[in-house]
């Protein structure tokens, strides 16, 4: 840039002829050098962290403390409401209290984490890296009712400009995705996947289009789902998000538009959908490793309100 | 049906009087009876026109409440945080560098 800068003054055509054709070969793409894109799972992930928070009713306590630099232990107090899944259409709702217990251990190269819930839940994930490329991610959940455990594990490869991965779970579930960079912004994926106990096949596309502005993403899959999300980032604290999903063979469609806040003392995500539903989720910081949570939902269509607050401690 | 049963009142009424037959006879023209019905019909209406307007705004109002009210709010308490050191910083600016560091 300093460079650049003196020239203007007299004899500046040359200059700035050969360095905008410089800047010409280098915008030129080197298809062997193409960055590595996002995990396929992960092609909304923009969209998701701001239209998706984890919106909860009651009250909840987080709490946070680092034995040493690679192990911490958490706990955690939820009390509220939680909804009830019914076959009417009205909301059933029963109060409910519970503790969870976890152990973190990080590390750069492993990552453990174990929960155990006081209605018997216990939650397991492990994240490890096997080679420089090659990584495996695991979770499991035990549970007291029937039918309700499950594991999974996926090994991940990433190349140099191409990721796939390969996914076994329970219930005879098995699943492969590839996604390959194409240019220096676009990236395209596919996937398929079989889960033996309900006798279901499946297949999807992806593509994904990002740059520093924005991010765009579309998928599609052989269960009749197709989604669509972009995000445009105004500046470095505002981004604008907004996604549609249609699903082919229920009928269904939801679109949904929100913001993403980044302030120096707080986070707010806000949202408004088609059928009715608005929300807004707001982090504030109280104090360093003390935050605040305030969570809102309201559902006109339904009469469905939703409020919640937290403290998440520690971190 | 209606022309019947005027028609059918006014000779009963015959022997009462100019007034009240001339009363009957308005409050039970038709032009009477449509306008009536249009009233009720209007009135019927608005208090729906009324209802939903209402419904429309108590919805538009809590949406409001809840995406640009908490937004409202935190914006300015960030733009006053960053005027507060902004301040600081002039204040500070003029003296030694260090206070300004440690701060």
């Amino acid at each position: 840039m300093a460079t650049l800068v003196p020239p203007p003054t007299t004899t500046t055509v040359p200059p700035a002829n050969s360095n905008s054709a410089a800047a010409a070969e280098s915008e030129k793409i080197d298809y062997m050098k193409l960055p590595c894109p996002i995990p396929y799972e992960e092609i909304h992930r923009e969209a998701l962290m701001s239209l998706k928070p984890e919106l909860f009713e009651g009250m909840r306590f987080d709490f946070t403390k680092g034995l040493n630099q690679k192990f911490s232990l958490s706990h955690s107090v939820f009390m509220g409401p939680t909804e009830l899944p019914t076959q009417s259409a009205d909301v059933v709702k029963i109060p409910t209290a519970h503790y969870e217990f976890g152990a973190n251990f990080l590390d750069p190269q492993m990552m453990l984490v174990g929960r155990v819930m006081t209605d018997g839940r216990v939650n397991a994930r492990v994240k490890c890296d096997l080679s420089e490329n090659l990584s495996l991610k695991a979770n499991g959940q035990l549970t007291g009712e029937p039918h309700m455990s499950h594991g999974m594990a996926n090994f991940d490869y990433k190349g140099k400009d191409y990721r796939t991965q390969f996914q076994f779970g329970n219930g005879a579930l098995l699943g492969a995705s590839y996604i390959q960079s194409v240019t220096p912004h676009f990236s395209l994926g596919g996937e398929v996947f079989w889960a033996g106990q309900h006798r279901k096949s499946g297949i999807g596309y992806a593509a994904r289009y990002n740059t520093d502005k924005m991010v765009a993403a579309g998928q599609v899959a052989s269960t009749g789902l197709v989604a669509l999300s972009y995000v445009q980032k105004i500046s470095e604290k505002v981004s604008l998000a907004s996604d549609f999903m249609y699903n082919y063979l229920s009928r269904d469609v939801t679109a949904s538009f929100g913001y993403d806040y980044f302030l120096r003392q707080c986070r707010l995500r806000g949202k408004i959908d088609s059928n009715g539903c608005v929300s807004a989720f707001l982090e504030e910081r109280l104090n360093m490793g003390l935050n605040f949570i305030l969570s809102a939902e309201v559902d006109h269509k339904k009469k469905d309100y939703k409020f919640g607050f937290g403290l998440t401690v520690g971190e | 049906m209606f022309f019947n049963r005027g028609g059918g009142s006014i000779p009963a009424d015959d022997g009462d009087g100019i007034l009240s037959r001339v009363t009957s006879s308005i409050t039970e023209s038709p032009i009477v009876y449509q306008g009536r019905r249009a009233a009720s019909d209007a009135a019927f209406v608005a208090k729906k026109l009324l209802k939903s307007t209402g419904r429309a705004a108590w919805i538009a109002g809590t949406t409001f409440l809840i995406l640009v009210v908490p937004l409202i709010i935190e914006m300015d308490r960030d733009a006053q945080l960053s005027e507060f050191e902004m301040q600081q910083a002039s204040l500070l600016g003029s003296g030694p560098a260090p206070p300004a560091g440690t701060k």
